[in-house]
C-alpha cells in the first residue's frame, strides 16, 4: 500500500454537525443545491423526511415532512432535474416518490415488498446516463424488483428466489453498466455473503460469487459507463474491489480486497468527479479514504486462451473517525468536488469536506 | 608533627589583605584550604600553616590564587580599620582550640546552608525548565490548530462562494423560466379564445389546453420536454429471474468469525438427531423399559453374574447406542470381554471408561480403580506386561492399600525381570 506524502494528503474537515431528533438512515444531496435531505425513523415510529440548506457553518431547516411508516432509504437517481423527486422506499416494503414542494401525496406508490426496503438506487434520470429511468429495490423477503415509474403496480424485474429456497435478506443494490438505452446491470448483496450481477437487457443472472461476509454495501464506480469497478463492503472490516471490464468464464472477475476497520463498513461511495477514489464508512465511525491505483496490465490470458481481468491495488489516503456510532449513509454533493454528508447513529449529521482533491 | 609553614608575608590596605605563602614545592588544591571567619588554615601533609586571624573577614568573598609554588590569599576584611598583626597575638592553646572548632563548626553550618540553597535553586530551575517546555508544547499546539482554523476557513469560504454561484444559476433559471412560462402563456390564451369560437369540440381544447398548462407549469419548455419523453424507450418487458441462494442454515448475516462456532454447533445437532434417529428406526419393536439404558445396564450386570457374558455384552452394546457417555456401561463390559477372553476389547473398552472418567475426582476413584485393574489384567493375559504393570501401578496410586493389587503387581514386575534375564 503507497502512502500519499504528509502535507499532501487529503485533509476531512468537519464543516457543520446537526444534532437530529429522529434516527438518520440516509443522507443524500439535493442535485444541483447546497441542499441536503435526510430521512429515518422518528421514535415515536413514524418517518421523517427533511430538507436542509447549507447557511454559512449552520443547517438550516426548510422543510419537514413526517409520513406514516419510518423511511429506510431514498435516492434522487431516478428523477429529471427539473423535478427532482425523491424515491423512498419505507419498513413497510412501500416505494414511494415524493416531490418534495408537495409531498403530501405521492407521485407515485407502490407496495412493492413483504418486508422492510433495505436499499434503493435510481438510474437514468439526473441527465446521467441514457435508458429509462429506473428505480431497484432490495428488501428483507429476498427479492430485487426494478420499477419503472411510469408503470404502476407491477415491477420491470422481479429477481426472486426458486420456490421452495429460503429467503436471504437482500441488504444493497446498485445500478450499473448503463451506457446506452439498452444495457443495463444491477448488483445485488446479501446477508450470507452473496454478490449477483443480473443483466435486464438479457434478463438473466450474469455472475455470481460470495464474499464469506454478510455484504453491507456495493456500489459501482460510475453508473452510466461501461463496468468498470465494483466496490462490495461487507461485515468484519472487509471491501473487495472487483474489476470488471473483463470476465473470465469460471473465475468471474478480478478483485483485490482490503481489511481496513474491525468493524462492519456500512456504506461505500465513490466520488462522482474521480471515479478511482472512494470513501468507505465503518461500523466504529470512521471514515476511510481509498484511491485505487489500476495494474499495469488489466486484463492476460490464461493457460486457456481466455481473458482474465488483473486486479489493482488500493492505498489509504486518509481516514478520520467522527463519532462512536456507526456511519450508517454517506454522499457526495455531486456539484462540489470534495463536499460530502454524512449520517450517524448518533442522531447527528455531518457536512465534512475532503480538501486536497485536486492534488490526487 | 607537622611542618609549620611559617614563612609568610603579608601586606594590607583599609578593607583587605593580602597573605602570600609559599609552598615549598608542595602541590595545593582548593580541598587543602580551609578559611572561616576568623581562622584560616592550609594542610598540606606534611605541612601546615594556621593563622587565628587579627579581625574577622569575610570569608564568602575572599579568594586564594595557587600558582607559581605559592598561594596567595585576598581577605576583606569585615571591619574597614588597620590591623597591628596578621593573627592574634596572645592567643594561648584553649582559645586556638576554641577558635578553631567553632570554625569548624562555621564551616559545616556554611556548607549545610549551601547544599540546602543549592537545593532550591535546582527545583526552581526544573520548574522553569517544565514551564519553558509547556509554553513550547502549547505553541506548537496553537500553529496547528491555527492551520486547520485557516484551511475551514478557506474551505467555507469556498463553499460560500459556490453556493452563491449556484443560487445565481437558480435564480437564473427561474428567470428564464418564467420568462417562457409568460411566452407560453400569451399563444394559449391565444388557443383558448379560438377553441372558444369553435364549440364544437371544446372538450378537447380544453383538456388540451389543461395538459399544456400543467406540463408548462414546472418545467422549462413545453416543446423540450415532448423531445424529451418520445426519447426515453418505453418501460421494460416485465420479466422474472429466478435466483438461487448459497445455503446457509442459520437466519443471521454471515461472518467468518463466528464460521468455526457454526460448525461445532452444527456438528452437535448431527450428532443428536443421528441418535435419536438410530433409536426410532431400528427399535421400534422394544419395549419401553427396554429403551431405557440403566435397566439395560441393570440386566447386563445380572446375566454377568449369572454367566452368561454373551448375553450381558448385548445388553451392554444396546446401552451403549442408547447413550454413549455412560462410563459404567463399557466398565462392564470390559468386565465381559475379559471373561470371554476378548482381550483386546477388553483394553478398548476400559480405555474408554477411563476416557469418560477424566476428571480424576475421589467420586470415581473405584470405577477408575476397576478400569486399570481390568485393562492391566487384559495386558497380561496378552503378555504385554510392562503396559500391564503401568496399569496396576496406576491403580495403586489410586488405592495403595489394597494388597490384591499389590501382590499382583509384585507377580508381574517378577515376570518381567525373569523375561529379561532369560533373554
Amino acid at each position: 500500500m503507497s502512502a500519499v506524502l504528509g502535507p499532501e494528503r487529503p485533509q476531512v474537515v468537519s464543516h457543520v454537525q446537526q444534532a437530529l431528533s429522529y434516527t438518520v438512515f440516509d443522507c443524500k444531496w439535493v442535485p444541483r443545491s447546497a441542499r441536503l435531505m435526510c430521512l429515518g425513523s422518528a421514535a415515536r415510529g413514524t418517518g421523517v423526511i427533511q430538507v436542509y440548506e447549507l447557511h454559512g457553518a449552520r443547517l438550516e431547516v426548510l422543510r419537514e415532512i413526517e409520513k406514516p411508516k419510518p423511511i429506510k432509504c431514498g435516492t434522487f437517481g431516478a428523477t429529471s432535474l427539473q423535478q427532482r423527486y425523491l424515491a423512498t422506499g419505507d419498513f413497510d416494503g412501500n416505494l414511494n416518490i415524493w416531490n418534495l414542494e408537495a409531498p403530501e401525496i405521492p407521485v407515485y406508490s407502490v407496495k412493492g415488498h413483504k418486508e422492510i426496503i433495505n436499499s434503493i438506487d435510481g438510474v437514468g434520470g439526473l441527465g446521467i446516463g441514457e435508458g429509462a429511468p429506473e428505480i431497484v429495490t432490495g428488501s428483507r423477503d429476498g427479492t430485487v424488483k426494478v420499477w419503472d415509474p411510469r408503470q404502476n403496480d407491477t415491477p420491470v424485474a422481479n429477481m426472486e428466489p426458486v420456490q421452495g429456497e429460503s429467503k436471504r435478506d437482500c441488504w444493497t443494490v446498485a445500478f450499473g453498466n448503463a451506457y446506452n438505452q439498452e444495457e443495463r446491470v444491477v448488483c445485488a448483496g446479501y446477508d450470507n455473503g452473496d454478490i449477483k450481477l443480473f443483466d435486464l437487457k438479457t434478463m438473466s443472472l450474469r455472475w455470481e460469487t460470495n464474499i464469506k461476509n454478510g455484504v453491507c454495501s456495493v456500489e459501482f464506480d460510475r453508473k452510466d459507463i461501461n463496468m468498470n469497478k465494483l466496490v462490495a463492503t461487507s461485515l468484519e472490516g472487509k471491501f473487495h474491489v472487483f474489476d470488471m471490464r473483463t470476465q473470465h468464464p469460471t473465475k468471474g472477475f478480478a478483485s483485490v480486497s482490503e481489511k481496513a476497520q474491525k468493524s462492519t463498513i456500512w456504506q461505500v461511495r465513490h466520488l462522482p468527479q474521480n471515479r478511482d477514489i472512494f470513501m468507505t464508512s465503518g461500523g466504529s465511525g470512521s471514515l476511510h479514504l481509498w484511491k485505487y491505483e489500476y495494474p499495469a496490465q488489466r486484463s492476460k490470458k490464461d493457460s486457456e486462451g481466455s481473458e482474465m481481468g488483473m486486479a489493482g491495488s488500493l492505498s489509504l489516503l486518509q481516514n478520520v473517525t467522527l463519532s462512536t456510532q456507526p456511519i450508517s449513509s454517506l454522499d457526495w454533493s455531486p456539484d462540489k468536488k470534495g463536499l460530502c454528508v454524512c449520517g450517524a447513529f448518533d442522531q447527528t449529521v455531518r457536512v465534512l469536506i475532503v480538501t486536497k482533491l485536486n492534488k490526487i | 608533627m607537622p611542618v609549620w609553614l611559617r614563612e609568610h608575608s603579608w601586606r594590607q590596605s583599609l578593607s583587605a589583605v593580602y597573605l602570600s605563602l609559599p609552598l615549598r614545592g608542595a602541590r595545593a588544591t582548593a580541598a587543602n584550604i580551609f578559611c572561616s571567619e576568623q581562622y584560616l588554615k592550609v594542610s598540606i601533609p606534611p605541612f601546615l600553616f594556621e593563622a587565628v586571624l587579627y579581625a574577622p573577614i569575610d570569608d564568602t568573598n575572599s579568594t586564594a590564587k595557587i600558582g607559581n609554588g605559592n598561594i596567595s590569599f585576598t581577605l576583606y576584611k569585615k571591619e574597614p580599620a588597620m590591623w597591628d598583626s596578621l593573627t592574634l597575638a596572645n592567643a594561648d592553646k584553649e582559645k586556638l582550640q576554641h577558635l578553631r572548632e567553632n570554625a569548624v563548626l562555621k564551616a559545616q553550618e556554611k556548607a549545610k546552608e549551601e547544599t540546602e540553597a543549592k537545593k532550591i535553586t535546582k527545583q526552581e530551575n526544573k520548574k522553569y525548565a517544565l514551564e519553558a517546555t509547556m509554553k513550547v508544547e502549547e505553541a506548537e499546539r496553537k500553529r496547528i490548530e491555527d492551520l486547520k482554523e485557516k484551511e475551514r476557513q478557506k474551505v467555507t469560504k469556498e463553499l460560500e462562494l459556490w453556493k452563491n454561484q449556484q443560487k445565481d444559476g437558480d435564480k437564473y433559471k427561474s428567470i428564464q423560466a418564467k420568462e417562457e412560462l409568460y411566452q407560453e402563456k400569451e399563444p394559449l390564451k391565444e388557443r383558448k379564445n379560438e377553441k372558444i369560437k369553435k364549440p364544437q369540440i371544446p372538450n378537447e381544447g380544453s383538456s388540451k389546453t389543461r395538459l399544456r398548462s400543467t406540463r408548462g407549469h414546472g418545467s422549462c419548455s413545453i416543446f423540450s420536454q415532448d423531445l424529451k419523453e418520445e426519447q426515453l424507450p418505453a418501460p421494460r418487458a416485465a420479466a422474472t429471474i429466478k435466483v438461487n441462494f448459497t445455503p446457509r442454515v442459520f437466519p443471521t448475516a454471515l461472518r467468518e468469525s463466528r464460521v468455526a462456532e457454526e460448525e461445532e454447533w452444527l456438528h452437535k445437532q448431527a450428532e443428536a438427531r443421528r441418535i435419536i434417529n438410530s433409536d426410532l428406526s431400528e427399535l421400534e419393536d422394544l419395549k419401553e423399559e427396554e429403551k431405557n439404558p440403566d435397566w439395560l445396564k441393570d440386566k447386563g450386570n445380572k446375566m454377568f453374574a449369572m454367566g452368561d457374558y454373551l448375553g450381558a455384552v448385548n445388553a451392554y452394546n444396546l446401552a451403549v447406542r442408547l447413550n454413549n457417555k455412560l462410563p459404567l456401561l463399557y466398565l462392564n463390559r470390559a468386565a465381559c470381554h475379559l471373561k470371554l477372553r476378548n482381550l483386546h476389547k477388553a483394553i478398548e473398552d476400559s480405555s474408554k471408561a477411563l476416557e469418560l472418567l477424566t476428571p480424576p475426582v475421589p467420586d470415581n476413584e473405584n470405577a477408575r480403580l476397576k478400569a486399570h485393574v481390568r485393562r492391566g489384567t487384559a495386558f497380561c493375559q496378552l503378555e504385554l506386561y510392562t503396559e500391564g504393570l503401568q496399569d496396576y501401578e496406576a491403580a495403586l496410586k489410586i488405592d495403595p492399600k489394597n494388597k490384591i493389587i499389590e501382590k499382583d503387581a509384585e507377580k508381574i514386575r517378577q515376570l518381567i525381570q525373569g523375561t529379561m534375564q532369560s533373554s
